[in-house]
């Protein structure tokens, strides 16, 4: 009986919340706006980050616990996509391992600067529900050699995926709703810029 | 030449009206560069829409219902020649004028998102028994549970099309089993499978082969397998009367990202025909 019970109380909440996900009205732009902002500072972390792991001041002990939390940033299985130029081809990275490389990189000098300009995309619903957005920044890369001549650079685009999805927590007995924003695929393009 | 000037003034005004740091909420970056292309240029095929339906303003402000100039047709008309690709004669000149006046006439054409009828054609590089060949994927916006996902709608692949040439009319009608077939036991059918390569004229007139399913079924085979993407572009069919196409240009200049790169005129009931190719089951 009591399993009954509980089937019957378990069938009931996942229903019902599932309908009050179901029901959950569209973003208004406020809203939207708000969760740009999240996947904005998420971004901006990264940028931080990607220029500390690039700079060759940066201590290798130091470097890798940035990497670490570089990586808390993404989703678990998210993988980075990168074409240049001249290969369009696109070669797949884990975070990790895109991040490692960018930390090894063969230069004595590294200048690594984000474009003031994005562009944050309109947020989408996938199946499940989650809404998933992109945010198109742009990269200058410089690298220099042991006598400072400039030897290779390069402005990418990078099309950074975006999951949002609402989540609850406990907090002091009460439920408090929130937003949680993590980062997925990141496409990386070479421009003619 | 007045067409030419008509089109690259407003794009260098355009340009050299923003300001570097006018556009969005916060920034990412922290050092002064010259960010006026980057600006111009249509960075993701949303920022196209938004720019074609006047959902954004010059300075990449959405704008929302309410807004003054939300979807403005005035707007639309500034702005509108320059999501076309300039270097492109044949979206130049008259036929894009048209377009435009089709558009900003009533005022009541715009892309929707989730609006249907309109496709990405993924170029891919295959491995096919050994040799590398190239298919295009046509994928589609499906709505799905609470919301949407895109899905393989079509491939095109000329190996598969080779195998069901369309055949000469006469030649087709003399390959039929006669409708008191049934009285024989359909001792005639071994004439279906004598010429493999005629087979199809077998089948119902209004048979159409399911190159999807083809390929799916050469993927499970193992005789087929996926290498790398080549190219992704856009084929839009929502505007009446028209169908456009968006490539993406890599390049320098206040003209570059997503633009316009092909515009044909085409009468509704022409494009009922082309979208049973793009999405057989709609």
């Amino acid at each position: 009986m009591k399993k009954l019970l509980f089937a019957i109380a378990f069938a009931f909440f996942a229903l019902t919340g599932y309908q009050a996900f179901a029901q959950e009205p569209e973003l208004s732009p406020e809203r939207k706006q708000a969760i740009d902002s999240l996947a904005l500072e998420k971004v901006r972390d990264l940028s931080k980050y990607v220029k500390l792991i690039g700079s060759k001041n940066t201590p290798w002990s130091e470097a890798n616990r940035v990497i670490d939390r570089a990586e808390e940033l993404f989703a678990p299985d998210a993988e980075i996509g990168v074409s240049s130029l001249s290969k369009t081809k696109v070669e797949y990275y884990k975070v990790r391992q895109y991040l490692e490389r960018l930390m090894r990189l063969n230069y004595d000098r590294v200048e690594i600067d984000w474009y003031k300009i994005q562009y944050v995309s309109d947020l989408q619903r996938q199946p499940d529900g989650t809404y998933v957005g992109v945010i198109t920044i742009f990269q200058t890369f410089k690298g220099y050699d042991a006598e400072g001549r400039l030897v290779y650079q390069d402005t990418t685009k990078k099309d950074i995926t975006v999951y949002v999805k609402r989540k609850e927590t406990q907090i002091g007995g009460r439920l408090i709703g929130f937003w949680d924003v993590l980062l997925g695929d990141m496409r990386v393009k070479e421009t003619a810029h | 030449m007045n067409k030419l000037i008509k089109v690259i003034v407003p794009v260098v005004l355009l340009a050299l009206c923003l300001k570097v740091d006018a556009q969005f909420i916060g920034n990412v970056g922290d050092v002064q560069m010259d960010e006026r292309e980057l600006i111009t240029m249509t960075k993701q095929m949303g920022q196209f829409i938004h720019r074609f339906n006047y959902e954004e303003d010059q300075y990449g402000k959405r704008l929302y219902p309410g807004d003054k100039d939300y979807r403005s047709a005035q707007k639309r008309k500034d702005v509108l020649p320059l999501l076309f690709d300039l270097n492109n004669q044949r979206t130049g000149g008259a036929l894009r004028d048209f377009f435009i006046e089709d558009l900003t006439k009533n005022n009541n054409q715009f892309m929707e998102f989730l609006g249907g009828k309109w496709y990405s054609e993924v170029s891919a590089k295959f491995i096919w028994k050994g040799k590398v060949v190239d298919i295009s994927m046509i994928m589609a916006l499906e709505k799905e549970g609470l919301g949407s996902k895109w899905v393989i709608s079509n491939v095109f692949f000329s190996e598969f099309q080779k195998y069901f040439p369309h055949g000469e009319m006469a030649e087709r009608e003399k390959h039929f089993l006669h409708p008191m077939s049934h009285e024989l036991d359909f001792m005639n059918i071994y004439k279906v499978f004598n010429d493999p390569q005629i087979i199809e004229y077998y089948a119902s007139t209004d048979y159409l082969p399911d190159y999807l399913t083809l390929f799916f079924y050469e993927i499970k085979q193992g005789n087929l397998k996926f290498d790398h993407v080549e190219n992704v572009k856009f084929h839009i069919f929502q505007i009446d009367n028209w169908y456009f196409e968006v490539s993406w240009f890599n390049r320098k200049g206040y003209n570059a990202g997503w633009l316009i790169s092909n515009l044909v005129y085409l009468k509704d009931e022409e494009k009922e025909a082309l979208l049973k190719i793009y999405q057989p089951k709609r």
